[in-house]
């Protein structure tokens, strides 16, 4: 019954999960709380405000979540997680395979305490790690950057070799128009570094064949987080005195959180999935609120805390000087209505809603590599010529779950500079080759044009003269949105370049 | 209704209208070239198709036809750099009560598609007045020799514009710091697929190339809003200049030439106006034309 129930939930959050993700686009003018997901989850809310030493905005569902936790255990982990629930998807096609509960191997679950200790010391030192292990975070960015284009580019063949078969053109067409309005994408946009991000979700989805949820049982940081609120849950798992010790309980626990003594629950595992009381051949397990000493020891023994802490204490040395470096420190164009630097990268936990809400707009926002440094990876960035940043577009602020992008108003955008464009004059049409061309130019898109002419005589490439008409950047009038990079009729090089020279970060200094 | 009846009450009908309109009576000539003043969007063009012979001298009972207004910003309607969407509306119903069986709008926008067809008002417009508006598939360009071209030989067109029974043109009048003016001619590049940045280089011959392949049966030039300076995407109202003038014919060139004179310039300033006459697209020469200038009245 609960188990059905449980079931029915996961799958409608899953698609929950997905419906908001596709509703991150534009116009977005009725907004929907799209980073739900995100402000739900206490490791993404709260490392933020520890970093940032600020409450963020929308940092109530997480500590909502935090105190339901403390009642009732991980059933985050069990109900809502949708990467928990699509690694129930997969692990019922790997379990199979290899039979692989192994209740009894237990010894690898102290690594997610270890990497959320050293994920919350780092905070305190503002160093921001969530992003990377966050289940929350990892979700999304894979979604974004994986599953949906993976999806789109499987519907979009179809709709394809539909048009290819003559007297389904029309129909094709229609499909394809009716679709856009929702769930295809007016242009399909592929993500820097989406491999990475893929191999490490399917990672992850392959260790469930060593063990069921071997991520969320062994790894994730917020499991760790969660299960530590669950110490001294109420709500709990109950034998009674019916029980045959069977063992079958232990054996089919998806998180190995029976003990060989089965009237025994390790409640920071417990996850609330219903699946023993389901089994019980003899009805005997219950979940209430009726009290029972039947804890079984936690994995953190005193000595495990202490090697965490000394490990992430020493990590954090290491992080300090090879996670920051003075080379390539912020050296990328970040979204309009970023916050200064340091508060900007103490607040990113790397989801990926604005690369998602950008895609559907100027596609300009990718993931950075190592262009700022470590600490950089996986942070948003401009990147030109891949896409541009939309002159009435606001958007990315309004979908950050951390306030790493700040929400303005579009005529707040429009005077915020993100960075300054640059005539490459070793490749530009006019400045090179002497001939006129002004695509920059018409689509710049300040009121006042930040690209100018000057009409002068010059030698061109192959030694003839000619009066052209010379573009330039008026350096005070350019926002950098890079849209002049991104329509710049040369394939090659581009003749005109962006970077984040001049650049104002939120809060900006008007005058 | 018997026949005779019929007959006999058109019959008094007709001579009844030429008693009051003896001009049409003796086949006044049609004019070249119209050109509509000082008045709304709709009451121009209204005035402007009468003046040529009313839409079904162009358009064909079920009829597939194409209106492409220039949508290729994301820029409202005053700000001047797309067509007039209640210009758009009124061709649109004019197409539709000549017998149209399809009106289809479309262009291919140079900000993103969504923000343009939204924000310059012609998608709900043109919805409204009963088209079909859709987005570009990319899968529906196809290429096109260009025979007569000079420095293109072939392009990628848009499938649906080809296809069209008729293909009306509805620019709109803005400065375009390379050409100089941004009108009719222009317009047709938002019917082509590919890297349309290149054709930016020679500019003039090109466009002229591209305009030898896909011939406007109608032109209605948009001057309600002209963008005088900054454009073709403008974005600042001082740059934009109140008109409420729209020239239509069916000489493309002609109807740039006399665009021209809008911007105060002259036709024989406009390099790829002269590169379409040699092509034998149509004429500059303003004097030479039946040009029939309508004032309304508020």
């Amino acid at each position: 019954m609960l188990r059905t129930a449980r079931r029915s939930v996961q799958i409608l959050l899953l698609g929950f999960f997905f419906l908001l993700l596709l509703l991150a686009r534009y116009p977005f003018e009725n907004p929907f709380p799209v980073q739900f997901f995100l402000t739900l989850d206490p490791l993404v809310v709260f490392s933020a405000c520890i970093a940032a030493r600020a409450l963020i905005p929308n940092a109530l569902p997480a500590l909502i979540l935090l105190v339901l936790t403390a009642f009732a255990g991980r059933f985050f982990c069990g109900w809502i997680c949708p990467l928990g629930t699509s690694l129930d998807a997969s692990d019922g096609i790997m379990a199979k395979a290899s039979r692989s509960n192994t209740p009894e191997k237990t010894r690898l679950r102290w690594i997610k305490y270890g990497i959320w200790i050293a994920i919350v010391s780092a905070s305190i030192f503002s160093i921001q790690l969530a992003g990377f292990l966050d289940p929350m975070s990892l979700f999304t960015r894979t979604a974004v950057t994986v599953l949906y284009p993976v999806f789109v580019y499987f519907t979009d063949g179809w709709i394809g070799l539909m048009f290819s078969v003559g007297f389904l053109e029309d129909t094709a067409f229609r499909i394809n128009q009716a679709l856009q309005s929702l769930v295809l994408p007016v242009h399909a946009v592929l993500f820097r570094g989406s491999i990475f991000i893929a191999a490490m979700f399917l990672i992850i989805l392959v260790l469930g064949h060593y063990q069921k949820r071997f991520w969320c049982r062994n790894l994730c940081p917020l499991g760790a987080m969660l299960g530590l609120f669950s110490l001294f849950r109420l709500y709990r798992r109950r034998v009674d005195d019916t029980c045959t010790e069977c063992g079958l309980c232990h054996r089919s626990c998806r998180m190995g959180a029976i003990p060989k003594d089965v009237r025994k629950t390790d409640h920071t595992e417990c996850i609330n999935c219903m699946d023993c009381q389901a089994i019980c051949p003899v009805h005997a397990i219950h979940f209430d609120l009726r009290s029972t000493p039947s804890a079984a020891p936690v994995d953190l023994s005193r000595r495990r805390i202490l090697g965490a802490g000394a490990s992430g204490i020493a990590a954090l040395g290491l992080l300090r000087v090879g996670f920051r470096d003075s080379v390539s420190a912020g050296k990328v164009v970040r979204p309009p209505a970023s916050l200064e630097e340091a508060g900007f990268l103490d607040r990113c936990v790397r989801c990926g809603e604005c690369i998602r809400i950008c895609s559907t707009s100027g596609a300009g926002l990718h993931f950075t590599a190592l262009e700022s440094g470590w600490e950089g990876l996986g942070t948003p960035q401009l990147l030109t010529p891949a896409g541009y940043c939309e002159y009435n577009c606001n958007l990315c602020g309004q979908v950050c779950p951390t306030g790493a992008i700040h929400p303005v108003t579009v005529d707040e955008k429009h005077r915020i500079k993100m960075g300054t464009a640059h005539f490459n004059k070793a490749t530009c049409i006019p400045w090179y080759y002497g001939e006129n061309c002004m695509v920059c130019e018409e689509h710049c898109p300040v009121p006042e044009k930040a690209i100018q002419f000057v009409e002068k005589e010059i030698t061109t490439i192959d030694g003839r003269m000619a009066s052209v008409l010379l573009p330039y950047v008026r350096e005070d009038r350019c926002i950098g949105c890079g849209i002049c990079t991104w329509c710049c009729p040369l394939t090659g090089d581009k003749g005109i370049t962006l970077n984040h020279d001049g650049e104002q970060r939120w809060p900006v200094q008007e005058g | 209704m018997k026949r005779r009846t019929f007959l006999g009450a058109s019959g008094l009908a007709a001579a009844s209208a030429l008693m009051t309109h003896p001009e049409k009576l003796f086949g006044q000539e049609r004019p070249d070239l119209v050109v509509v003043r000082n008045g709304e969007p709709a009451s121009l063009v209204r005035e402007a198709v009468q003046a040529l012979g009313g839409m079904s001298r162009f358009v064909g009972k079920g009829d597939i036809v194409v209106v492409k207004p220039n949508m290729s910003w994301d820029r409202a309607p005053e700000q001047g750099a797309n067509t007039n969407p209640q210009v758009v509306a009124e061709v649109i119903r004019l197409c539709l009560d000549a017998g149209a069986k399809k009106v289809k709008v479309f262009d291919r926008t140079l900000n993103e598609p969504i923000r343009c067809y939204r924000r310059s008002g012609i998608e709900e417009a043109a919805r409204q007045a009963g088209a079909e508006v859709s987005h570009i598939f990319e899968r529906k360009f196809r290429k096109v020799s260009l025979p007569s071209g000079e420095l293109l030989r072939s392009w990628e067109f848009y499938d649906e514009c080809l296809d069209a029974d008729v293909f009306i043109n509805i620019p709109a009048a803005k400065h375009h710091s390379i050409s100089g003016v941004s009108l009719g001619m222009k317009n047709i590049m938002g019917l082509l697929g590919g890297n349309r940045g290149t054709i930016h280089r020679d500019y003039d011959k090109k466009i002229a190339d591209l305009n030898t392949a896909i011939k406007p049966k109608l032109v209605l030039l948009d001057a309600y809003r002209i963008l005088k300076r900054n454009g073709p995407s403008g974005g600042n109202l001082a740059d934009v200049e109140v008109r409420k003038t729209l020239v239509a014919g069916i000489d493309p060139v002609a109807i740039d030439s006399y665009g021209v004179t809008l911007f105060d310039r002259k036709p024989a300033e406009i390099a790829f106006l002269s590169e379409a006459v040699k092509r034998g697209l149509g004429t500059t020469d303003l004097s030479k034309l039946n040009i029939r200038t309508i004032e309304l009245k508020a």
